[in-house]
């Protein structure tokens, strides 16, 4: 990896370095991280899990390359066929996926660009929550029901 | 003499004194819960640096945003952008030396203008577990140029003895309320003191000796024109954001 140098941060992740045979520089290096899942939201997948994101991909290709397993929550279940005509749009092909999960609205409260943005109110209502078990445990149930009453949020909507 | 009350505070001497450092036609990064660095770009690129490249955490390579969002990392900083980048294309770009200039946060800064961004207390068991680098420590080396900011100047921000280095390297210049400071041989400096401080004050709430060697320059005051763009790239008040949290 390149910098470093001059950081705890090495030290303090037992990072080590070696020497560039070619530059003769000493650089740290990383043991590869490889995660047992990552967990995606997607916009569009197949049945496979192909899986295409539209807008900023963040870390989200490099995870679906990095763990054991991925399991995605998507927006849409579309045909293959209709992957299969842009197929340079897919982001995430299914050989990576384990499971498919069907989750319009899956971000809420946080975003999923361009289907909705973040909620505010609705990510202070989850933190909120989140002091208790108990307080979790009834909001889930709440977003459950709320969810499966009205699956699909709004395209740039307020309520979501 | 009467002067006319000023129409500008901290964050608007912020914003400018940031945006006064960013150069036409250079790489510019912007990162996670960067509001400040946001405006700053927003308003060099609509004064002098049209030509600056703009990369930002949302994957935006120059975009055109309808508004300054509450959030750095939203979409809207990719709104126009005819490309994205992922975000190991701008830690791939920043390793090869193609970041001029990247802004980094920090909760601690030292004299030597290296951060803290880790952790408060013991390392292995802090008083308080800090949100990390969310990698400081590899762009802080190899960007070209680093400018911290930070919307507090106190001894606990500003200290003698990091508790923890998170990152170190190319730092050039560090943006509080008070001042800009830059870094010479090593150490900060003060470069400019704002209309709205003084060296007093400066050196009260900076918890490191600074260079003796006075007076220290005060910054030109923000122009008219410098205010009228920044109300209208920043007419949410985004730039208080930092201020507000505390």
């Amino acid at each position: 990896m390149a910098g470093l140098h001059g950081s705890d941060v090495p030290a303090a992740s037992g990072l080590q370095t070696v020497r560039d045979p070619y530059s003769g520089a000493e650089v740290y290096v990383a043991p590869a991280i490889q995660p047992d899942w990552a967990v995606l939201h997607v916009h569009e997948a197949d049945a496979l899990g192909n899986a295409r994101i539209y807008g900023s991909v963040f870390w989200d290709r490099l995870m679906s390359r990095a763990a054991r397993g991925v399991i995605l929550t998507a927006e849409r279940i579309v045909p293959t066929a209709a992957l299969a005509r842009q197929p340079e749009l897919t982001v995430i092909p299914a050989l990576f996926v384990r499971a498919v999960v069907a989750a319009p609205g899956g971000a809420w409260p946080c975003s999923c660009a361009p289907d909705y943005t973040l909620e505010r109110a609705g990510v202070e209502a989850y933190l909120a929550a989140c002091a208790d078990p108990a307080a979790l445990a009834a909001y889930l149930d709440a977003q459950d029901r709320a969810l499966r009453a009205a699956p699909a949020p709004a395209s740039g909507s307020a309520a979501w | 003499m009467v002067t006319a009350p000023a129409a500008y505070g901290p964050a608007e001497l912020m914003a400018v004194a940031m945006a006064r450092l960013l150069r036409d036609g250079e790489v510019v990064f912007q990162g996670v819960n960067s509001p400040l660095p946001m405006v700053a770009i927003a308003l060099a690129r609509r004064l002098h640096a049209p030509h600056l490249t703009y990369v930002n955490i949302a994957g935006g390579v120059d975009p055109t945003p309808r508004y300054l969002p509450d959030s750095t990392t939203d979409a809207e900083l990719a709104h126009g952008s005819a490309s994205l980048f992922n975000n190991e294309d701008f830690y791939d770009l920043c390793a090869r030396g193609g970041i001029d200039t990247a802004f980094l946060g920090a909760v601690q800064i030292d004299a030597q203008g290296r951060t803290n961004v880790s952790a408060i207390g013991d390392h292995a068991h802090p008083k308080v577990r800090l949100p990390g680098g969310g990698g400081a420590a590899m762009i802080m080396p190899t960007a070209r140029r680093v400018i911290l900011w930070r919307a507090q100047h106190s001894p606990r921000v500003f200290v003698e003895r990091l508790d923890f280095v998170t990152a170190a390297g190319n730092v050039d210049r560090v943006v509080t309320p008070l001042c800009v400071f830059q870094r010479r041989a090593g150490r900060l400096q003060v470069e400019a003191v704002f209309p709205t401080s003084s060296a007093a004050e400066i050196v009260a709430r900076t918890g490191f000796p600074l260079d003796a060697a006075r007076p220290w320059p005060a910054l030109a005051p923000p122009t008219p024109d410098e205010l009228a763009a920044l109300a209208a790239v920043d007419p949410r008040g985004v730039r208080h954001q930092e201020f507000r949290d505390g």
